[in-house]
Order: structure tokens, then C-alpha cells, then sequence
């Protein structure tokens, strides 16, 4: 079962931790990311920049339109995530407890249900 | 591989039997399986050219062999690097290698009792399920890390870890090629039938995407569920394993429609059922319950897809007798999965009110389970209540984790909505 796990924040939340805290915390996400992609349960870990480097691309007119995103207004926003590929539900909340980030900041898990087959581009429609 | 579907069959078939002429000659997994998998890889881009070799078992053992070489020279090479001390220098791998390769020339007793113990190798209760089957997936069957990275949509990096770290955890929980002790033998038996089915199980599922490496995986469940009836003949539920695959196997063309929504069993177009494979599967359930001993969930659960399979239509099934076999399933192999297709089965003899009653004490235990909500509107809708049943198939539909199931629930909600 692949699960996706999301880490939400803000510029308010990162800036509130103090920077040696913060060099300690990046080193313990390597270090997650070390340990679940050498047990083959880890399949991706990904960070996004700051919010206010995001783009919005709409189509007016079959033209595109770019302006500053996001989309949605929300107090949090999208900050990391990290794809895995778990034995069980058990497994991927047992993993997402283990996000360093977790101490301060709530882990969402989503179970994947789309994937695009990497021969045939065809959803392979599996979780 | 290109060498023809033949030299494919018969290396696949080979592989095992090869492997375990080494680990029987030098133990570790990791070595002789990496031996073994370079041999085969040999052989594929080798024998479409040069043709079939006299005898294709000596050559891959002699392959294997040498790869072998290679691999314990460079892994003591890399260790007296590294330690800086001088280990012992790697066995002499071919010294006296003839005088067993004769013995290579032939499977025999022998090359089924090293499969066998392979198999119980590979399903050492120290790996997790899905390790499990990677193992054996690419130690008894033979495939290639990337086919199998393919066959469950991971990375090739992420599947060889897992079979680097499997082949690693067997050696730490200090397994031997040996078979397992006589008392754990059953249990060993259990886990290996298990793996079989996971694999069989997940090509089936899956089988709904367009993705035929997935479909193929069925294929393989059954080719290894085939071999362990040959290495175990008089184990029954192995016999009632193959059954259940077969007879499941049997209705994979009418499961889906074409654009990939789920068809449940009592809907389905019975004429697009395999019936060769039904003979074979009802067959082997009929003759194995007619002389075990032992009976179990894989025996129970064939002889109730015989009973579907050989029945004309819905109405034309022996539903008590479904009852009965379910009845006696909750006894061997209790589980709420289990009580719930004997909710069904009770809907059908006593109606859909009995039915319902009989789901009643599930619900706290699948409450977050698609299954339960979708025979929950299935009987609500043959008790006349659409509203409701469409709220439990929407439900249903909100749980599912699978593309064809969740398109199937959806339907049915809508279709009750419109009523």
C-alpha cells in the first residue's frame, strides 16, 4: 500500500525555530530519509520553497495567465511530502510518528489510489 | 527476456534447483542468489544466439559457479580493504566442482527437497510479508529485480533494497539451507502457501489497471503454487490453495468492464468464465475433500468458489450449501472478513433481514472497511430500502483503496439515487 504523508507550515512556524535547532532538525530529516529509503519503504521525500514563490497558471481565452499563488488560502501551507510503500496503514502512522517534524507540526496520511503505470502511462489502480 | 517463451519457462524452472545446488555447496543467500540471477541473465542474451545448451542445468550451475567465484574474490577483496586485515582468502569455489556438476545434470529427489527448502528460506518468519515475496519472487521464480520493481509499480532502487535487506535479515536471524525442524514444519508450510497467495492475490486485484506485468503476477502465484503441489502432493491445503487460484483465476475476464469498473460475482456474464480452468480447480477441491484430514481456509474457500463456479446462474446456486462451507470456515479461520461473506450467504437462505442482523456486530470492527459497507447496501437494497443502501455503497465507495472497486460502489450509489 503506497501512502502519502504531508507536512504542512508557514514562513512563521520555520522562522520560530531557532537556527542551531534547525540545522539539528535537517539533519534528522537525512536521517529519516536514510533509514526508510535503505528499508525499501520510502519511495520519495520532497520540499517545496516558500509559499511566496508560487505561481497560479490559468487559461483565459486558451491563453495562459500566471499571477502569484497559492490557490487556497489557508493559515498552513503545503511544506514537504514523502511518498511510501508500507505493509499495512499500521506501518505508514507508525513511520509518519517518526517525522522529526512531528514534535511541533501534525502529519496528514493520505493512501494513494491513482499511480500511472511508468511503461504505459495507464493508471495501474492500485493503492 | 527474448529467448523464446520455451528457454524462459525452462530457466525460470531451472533457477531454483540451480541456487540450491550452491547454497547447499556454500551457503549464503545473498552471494549465490546474485550468482544465480547473473547465470540466468547469461543465458538469456546467450542461448537465443548460440541455441539451447546439451544440458542447460550443468550450464547455468557452471555459470553460477564462476559468478560465484567472482563475487566471494571481490567481497574479500573489498573486506581486506577495509578491515585492513588479511580474512581468509575466498574458498576455492571450483575446486572439485566437476564431480558435482554431474550431479547437476539431473533435478532428482534431491533438486525438489533444495526448492523446497528454498521456499521455506525465502518465507522465514523474520521478513515482513512483502519481503517475503520479493524473495521469492526473484529466488524461486527467477525474476529480475526490475520486473518485480515493475510488478508492484516501486522503483528498481527501492525493490533491490528490499531484497538486499531480506537476504540480509535471513542471515541475521541465522537461517540455514536446511529444512525447518519437524515441529515447525507445519507453520513453515502455512507461510509459504501465504506468500504464494499474496503474489496470485495481487496481480488479481490489480488486474482491473491495463497494467498486464500485474496481471502476470497471477500467473506466477499459480506456476508456484503448481511446484509446491509437486514438492508437497499430499499436503491438502496446498492442493486447496491451487484450487482457490485456479477457480478465482477462472473469472478474471468477466471481473471488470471494459473501462475498468469492478463486476461483483453475482453479476457477472457466466459465459466469460474460464471453464477449463473451473474443471481443473472444482476437480482438484472435490478429490483433495474427499480424502483429507485436515481441513482448512484454503480447502473451505475453493469449495466455495467451486460451488459459484459450477452453478448456471445466481439463483441456480446451492446457497445452503455456501452456508455450510462458510459455517465451517468461521471455525478453522475466524475473522470478521470471514463473518462477513457469511452475512451474504445467510441473506441468501434466510433473507436479506437475517442478513443484516448478521452484520450488525461487525460494524464496529469494519466500520473504515469498504467491504462491510458495500454488502451493507448490497442487502439494503434487497430488503427494498434504496435510500440507505445508497448511502452504504457511497460510503463504500469513500473506504475503497482500489480504482475498480471504488468505480463499481460509485455506480450502485447513483444507480440507487435515480430509482
Amino acid at each position: 500500500m503506497k501512502y502519502m504523508l504531508i507536512i504542512y507550515g508557514n514562513k512563521e512556524l520555520w522562522d520560530s525555530i531557532d537556527p542551531a535547532e534547525f540545522a539539528k532538525e535537517i539533519a534528522a530529516f537525512d536521517a529519516f530519509n536514510k533509514k526508510y529509503l535503505a528499508r525499501g519503504e520510502l519511495l520519495g521525500a520532497y520540499g517545496v520553497a516558500d509559499a511566496a514563490a508560487t505561481k497560479l497558471v490559468r487559461l483565459t481565452d486558451g491563453q495562459p495567465a500566471v499571477t502569484d499563488g497559492p490557490y487556497l488560502e489557508t493559515k498552513e501551507y503545503l511544506a514537504s511530502w514523502y511518498l511510501l510503500d508500507v505493509e499495512s496503514e499500521e506501518r505508514a502512522l507508525a513511520i509518519a510518528a517518526e517525522l522529526p517534524s512531528a514534535k511541533f507540526s501534525p502529519v496528514e496520511v493520505w493512501p494513494v489510489l491513482h499511480e500511472a503505470s511508468r511503461e504505459t502511462g495507464v493508471d495501474t489502480g492500485v493503492a | 527476456m527474448n529467448g523464446g517463451a520455451g528457454a524462459e519457462d525452462l530457466l525460470r524452472e531451472l533457477a531454483p534447483q540451480v541456487l540450491g545446488v550452491l547454497m547447499r555447496r556454500y551457503a549464503g543467500l545473498d552471494s549465490c542468489e546474485d550468482a544465480v540471477q547473473e547465470a540466468l541473465l547469461a543465458a538469456a542474451t546467450q542461448w537465443p544466439a548460440t541455441g539451447l545448451p546439451d544440458s542447460p542445468r550443468a550450464w547455468l550451475l557452471t555459470v553460477a559457479t564462476r559468478r560465484l567465484t567472482d563475487i566471494l574474490r571481490s567481497e574479500s577483496a573489498r573486506r581486506e580493504r577495509e578491515d585492513a586485515v588479511s580474512l581468509a582468502t575466498p574458498p576455492a569455489v571450483l575446486a572439485g566442482a566437476d564431480a558435482w556438476l554431474a550431479e547437476g545434470r539431473t533435478a532428482g529427489a534431491r533438486g525438489s527437497d533444495d526448492t523446497l527448502t528454498l521456499l521455506f528460506l525465502c518465507c522465514h518468519p523474520a521478513l515482513t510479508p512483502s519481503s517475503q515475496v520479493a524473495l521469492t519472487l526473484r529466488a524461486v521464480g527467477g525474476l529480475n529485480t526490475a520486473e518485480i520493481a515493475q510488478a508492484f509499480v516501486v522503483p528498481e532502487s527501492t525493490m533491490a533494497q528490499r531484497i538486499s535487506r531480506a537476504k540480509q535479515q535471513v542471515r541475521a536471524a541465522g537461517a540455514r539451507f536446511t529444512p525447518p525442524a519437524a515441529a515447525d514444519r507445519e507453520q513453515r508450510i502455512r507461510a509459504v502457501q501465504q506468500v504464494l497467495y499474496l503474489i496470485f492475490n495481487e496481480g488479481y486485484v490489480a488486474s482491473a489497471g491495463a497494467s498486464l506485468q500485474r496481471a502476470d503476477l497471477s500467473a506466477e502465484g499459480i506456476r508456484l503454487a503448481r511446484l509446491l503441489r509437486r514438492l508437497l502432493p499430499d499436503d491438502a491445503e496446498t492442493a486447496g490453495l491451487l484450487a482457490l487460484m485456479l477457480l478465482t483465476d477462472a473469472r478474471r475476464a468477466a471481473r471488470v468492464t471494459p473501462d475498468g469498473a469492478l463486476v461483483p460475482l453475482v453479476e457477472q456474464d457466466r459465459t466469460r468464465w474460464d471453464r477449463t480452468l473451473i474443471a481443473e480447480g472444482a476437480g482438484l477441491i472435490a478429490s483433495t475433500l474427499a480424502t483429507t484430514s485436515a481441513l482448512g481456509p484454503y480447502q473451505l474457500q475453493a469449495a466455495i468458489a467451486a460451488v459459484h463456479g459450477e452453478a448456471a446462474s445466481v439463483t441456480d446456486t446451492d446457497w445452503a450449501e455456501i452456508l455450510t462451507l462458510y459455517e465451517l470456515l468461521a471455525r478453522v479461520s475466524p475473522g470478521s472478513l470471514v463473518s462477513l461473506g457469511k452475512a451474504v450467504a445467510v441473506a441468501m437462505v434466510h433473507g436479506p433481514a437475517a442478513g443484516l442482523a448478521a452484520t450488525d456486530e461487525l460494524a464496529g470492527v469494519l466500520a473504515s472497511h469498504h467491504r462491510f459497507h458495500a454488502v451493507r447496501g448490497h442487502l439494503l437494497e434487497m430488503s427494498g430500502d434504496p435510500v440507505p443502501a445508497a448511502d452504504a455503497y457511497r460510503t463504500a465507495a469513500r473506504y475503497a483503496t482500489n480504482t475498480a472497486e471504488k468505480r463499481y460502489l460509485d455506480g450502485q450509489s447513483r444507480r440507487l439515487r435515480r430509482l
